[in-house]
């Protein structure tokens, strides 16, 4: 009898807890930390008795899905990931539920993230709308087997008379491309680039580009908010950045985005190139890349543009409880720090100090500093909008098809209006 | 005894032609009515709601947009040119395969292979294939000492590889309708033309080409309408670059949808899109048909 | 008698320069259309940073970029849906395409200008008309579904299908219709036991056209689809992502595909390559 009250008890226990196990669904793009977090699903699950579906897709489409899920009344999605691009629009438009009552209420030190981060894709104007999930900040990756090649270094400092190191300014930064770009199979035509554009036009030179702004010491708004890209130090990067595809980058640079670029320097014809920082690891492995074990990162000149995606609650969620329990199970020092572990990016400053980590991922001090220089990218409500427009202003100057000073006092207009549309000026 | 006759064709034909109606009021109506009315309001994502009556505004600042007439420009180039080659090399492909008895098969699978493949998929493959430097193209050209080409980076190649990739992908969608329209062909007037000591080419102009005018005026107006929505090739080969070079309408409005986040403003432009076509379709259907009739 | 034997020697010769001729043109197209898919076959057998070496490297070719896809992408669940929501729109698109086709074509129902309205549905961009269908679907409850994706891709299918069809249902087989109406069938019999067979190279290829249409469709699959009805085409979009293009694993997606409709082309080529002697040059 006793046997079939505790069998009868334990299985109404299940039942019910089935009975009563809800589902959260969340939209995510398929990148690593995608896939490390569904790793450590199982735990959360048995933690909490709530199941998680993650619905991942491709970023490029993104966007397009989750727009009319957010304007709708209730949409499918209890919990999201926001790219630092659209954070202007999703807040303007009123779609992210504030966090600010429940980080309170639940004691979440929102602190323990790197301040650059925080502000990207944390807090907007003030209200904390979103907690930073994953960082891709752009970085400078480069050929550490060539810098410290003997016979590169006694060559560089013969004909620069400068040393051959990781590059600290711009200046010697440009010396390092012109040097290394050559023709090593004398056929008349360049095959080792100093470097690879992305050119191609939107959003794709717009992030490049920005790199060659800060460079200069060039910011994309004054203190007081005008626009400054038609300023000396941005139409300065322009013309580095024209030089650099007519004499220092492969040929079809101009149209160029990230992957092309990636592949170029896996196949070991490039000697630097500033991407993203999570496309380091993709060097490192053999299914995607022949110069393992050769490729160093460091942080770019003047600072590289800042990247990442934050966790939000859609205001069109159903349970946003449940969502909630998830996103403070997932930023949890405990689970972020396995995700580190597994090869996620982080944006908790703790964890880039953390040994365990460190010896893991020995490259995340330097990682560290490229987080702590990083610069911002305008977000406002019409960002995409303007990465358009600019990106195609910079594309026509890059080409040569349009002259440097024109089209980048045209893409200063086209901001400018954009930011007056949106009330910032 | 006439009338009753002709009313009952009526009715039968409404008959036939209900479901198909029906189907396309309730699925597709609402949406092009949805946006027609919103081409007339201020509607963006960020204030989704019909309070704002603009009238025309939208459709002025469509009209003022940068570089919307190169857009314009680029895209009649482009539609002309694709559907143009298409219709020649379809038609070669298709009188070839109604023309053999070997191998028949084996060339149809091959010919319908790049259509069953997605257009996303489509585009990045080419755009490996046309890579500048680590490309199988120029690699090829290379070896046989042949200058390289910058496939997407140089303005008028570009343009000139997006109109080979979208031949590439969708000639079979001549070929399939050409086909299928000469296996309908009746044997008479051949043999009879054969009789009379007719050579091949004087056949083709003579009969093949007459009986098969409806079938290539389908052919070029269906083309014609899915060559002007060409949109993913465009997307994920060189987002309407280098510069403007390759900026079609369909990607214009499409960053007007969703980057600008004004809805209003795409749907004037898909308006004004729908107007056009929809003219220059009607002429197109009325004269050739006029001259069908007579001829 | 001479003369005619003369005369047929000719014609065999003209005739094998003829057929010459074709075969040269169908190697010729076939090779530029095949061997850039023998190239994604070639990387779809390797990976990533094979398919980009150059000189060409044709050591390495294994399998595994196939395994991976049914094991880590759920790329059977997107196969499987795909497979459904083709054929169904295609099986319920062709009937009623046909019935509105002949209407248009024998009885000028509407007169031209319905037939343009019918096919200006086609000429919005697919997404324009995503956000209007989105909460349309939403408020019939049709989200997520795939009784309404396969509604939607009828409806994108109806227009250019009836369009074709009014061409196959014009000529000869008016001439018989009329004969069977002389001997008292009635118009929905002509209909279904004259016209609808001898058109059927024509409903064939429509049909076929209306399938890859379906298959490769991907705006309204990526909005009006959740994660259990998502078809193929979104299944391949996860493939790039901020870490670049899996260009091994995406294009063993493609081939994997392709292939099945391949399959399925042998029971149709009979109606689809019929009639070789009808309208040859010959």
């Amino acid at each position: 009898m006793k046997k079939l009250i505790i069998l009868s008890t334990i299985f109404a226990f299940l039942y019910t807890s089935h009975l009563h196990a809800k589902t959260i669904r969340i939209l995510m793009e398929t990148v690593p930390d995608t896939r490390y977090l569904q790793e450590l699903l199982p735990e959360f699950e048995q933690q909490t008795g709530i199941k998680v579906e993650i619905e991942a897709i491709g970023y490029v489409d993104m966007h397009t899905k989750l727009v009319p899920q957010l304007i709708a009344p209730q949409g499918s999605y209890d919990l999201i990931v926001v790219d630092f691009y659209w954070v202007g629009e999703f807040t303007k438009a009123k779609w992210l539920m504030p966090l600010d009552d429940l980080v309170k209420r639940d004691n979440i030190n929102v602190n323990r993230y790197i301040p650059a981060l925080m502000n990207l894709v944390g807090r907007v104007d003030g209200t904390i709308y979103m907690l930073p999930f994953y960082n891709y900040s752009m970085a400078m990756v480069y050929r550490k087997d060539l810098i410290n090649d003997p016979n590169e270094k006694a060559n560089f400092k013969a004909q620069t008379g400068f040393d051959l190191k990781v590059p600290t300014n711009w200046s010697e930064y440009w010396k390092q491309v012109e040097f290394f770009t050559r023709d090593k199979d004398n056929d008349g035509k360049n095959d080792f680039f100093g470097t690879v554009i992305q050119g191609q036009r939107g959003d794709c030179i717009a992030m490049h580009w920005s790199n060659f702004l800060y460079a200069q010491g060039g910011r994309y708004n004054a203190n007081n908010g005008e626009p400054l890209l038609n300023s000396a130090a941005a139409i300065s990067a322009m013309a580095y950045y024209k030089e650099a595809i007519a004499k220092y980058s492969p040929e079809g640079s101009a149209s160029y985005c990230f992957d092309e670029a990636f592949n170029i320097v896996a196949q070991g014809n490039a000697y630097s190139l500033t991407t993203f920082n999570i496309m380091y690891a993709g060097f490192d492995d053999p299914k995607s890349s022949s110069v393992v074990g050769k490729i160093g990162i460091a942080p770019n000149p003047g600072g590289g543009l800042n990247g990442a995606w934050g966790w939000a609650i859609p205001n069109s969620s159903t349970q946003k409880e449940e969502a909630w329990n998830f996103i403070k199970w997932a930023e949890s020092y405990k689970i972020a720090k396995k995700r580190a572990m597994l090869g996620g990016a982080p944006t908790q400053s703790k964890i880039f100090n953390d040994p365990d980590i460190l010896r893991e991922r020995p490259y995340y001090p330097i990682l560290g500093q490229v987080l702590a220089g990083a610069q911002e990218f305008p977000v406002f409500t019409y960002t995409t909008e303007f990465v358009e427009k600019v990106g195609r202003e910079l594309n026509l100057a890059a080409t040569g098809e349009k002259e440097i000073e024109e089209a980048m006092n045209a893409a200063n207009k086209a901001y400018r209006k954009l930011l007056v549309k949106d009330g910032k000026l | 005894m006439d009338l009753t006759i002709r009313r009952r064709d009526q009715l039968f034909g409404y008959f036939l032609t209900i479901p198909g109606l029906a189907t396309l009021i309730i699925i597709i109506i609402f949406p092009i009515s949805f946006t027609i009315l919103t081409s007339f309001f201020d509607y963006t994502l960020i204030t989704p709601n019909h309070d704002v009556f603009v009238g025309f505004e939208n459709y002025y600042e469509v009209i003022e947009e940068d570089y919307i007439s190169d857009s314009v420009v680029t895209t009649a180039q482009f539609v002309f040119l694709t559907v143009f080659i298409e219709l020649i090399v379809g038609f070669s492909i298709a009188l070839s395969l109604n023309n053999i008895h070997r191998f028949k098969n084996i060339y149809y699978l091959i010919m319908l292979a790049p259509l069953l493949m997605n257009p996303v998929v489509v585009g990045l493959m080419w755009k490996m294939i046309l890579h500048t430097e680590l490309g199988i193209i120029n690699y090829l050209l290379k070896i046989i000492n042949i200058h390289r080409f910058n496939w997407l980076g140089d303005n008028s190649l570009a343009f000139v590889s997006i109109i080979f990739v979208d031949i590439w992908h969708q000639v079979s969608f001549m070929t399939i309708l050409l086909l299928a329209g000469l296996s309908a062909l009746p044997k008479e007037p051949y043999e009879a033309a054969k009789m009379d000591g007719a050579s091949g080419l004087k056949c083709f102009i003579h009969i093949t080409l007459p009986l098969m005018r409806p079938v290539i005026i389908v052919a070029i107006l269906l083309r014609i309408i899915f060559s002007v929505k060409t949109f993913d090739i465009i997307y994920i080969m060189t987002k309407g670059g280098p510069g403007i070079s390759t900026d079609l309408i369909s990607y214009f409005i499409y960053r007007s949808a969703f980057f600008s986040l004004d809805i209003s403003r795409a749907s004037a432009l898909s308006v004004g899109l729908l107007l056009s076509v929809i003219m220059f379709t009607l002429y197109l259907y009325k004269n050739m048909n006029y001259t069908n009739k007579h001829g | 008698m001479i003369w005619f034997l003369k005369k047929h020697q000719k014609n065999l010769k003209l005739n094998k320069i003829n057929k010459f001729t074709s075969h040269f043109i169908l190697i010729l197209f076939s090779l530029i259309i095949f061997l850039p898919i023998i190239w994604l076959l070639r990387v779809a057998l390797t990976n990533k940073v094979t398919a980009y070496k150059i000189p060409p490297e044709w050591a390495t070719l294994n399998l595994n970029n196939f395994t991976e896809i049914f094991t880590n992408n759920s790329f059977t669940n997107y196969f499987i849906n795909s497979v459904i929501v083709s054929i169904g729109s295609t099986a319920i698109a062709l009937p009623i395409a046909a019935s509105m086709a002949y209407a248009f074509s024998r009885y000028n129902t509407g007169g031209s200008l319905l037939r343009i309205i019918v096919l200006s549905t086609q000429l919005l961009p697919p997404v324009i008309i995503v956000l209007p269908l989105f909460t349309l679907y939403l408020k019939i409850n049709l989200l997520n579904s795939i009784t309404g994706l396969i509604l939607a891709h009828v409806t994108i299918s109806l227009p250019f299908l009836a369009w074709i069809l009014i061409s196959f249902f014009e000529g000869n087989v008016i001439y018989l219709e009329q004969a069977a109406r002389v001997d008292g069938a009635s118009r929905l019999q002509a209909f279904l036991y004259i016209a609808i067979p001898v058109s059927s190279p024509g409903l064939i290829a429509a049909g076929l056209l209306a399938f890859i249409l379906s298959w490769n469709e991907f705006i309204l699959a990526l909005i009006l689809s959740g994660p259990q009805t998502n078809t193929i085409p979104v299944g391949l979009s996860s493939f790039q992502s901020h870490r670049g293009v899996d260009i091994a694993p995406l294009a063993a997606a493609t081939i994997f595909s392709i292939i099945p409709v391949f399959l399925l082309l042998p029971f149709i080529k009979k109606y689809l390559i019929s009639g070789l002697s009808l309208g040859a040059l010959k």
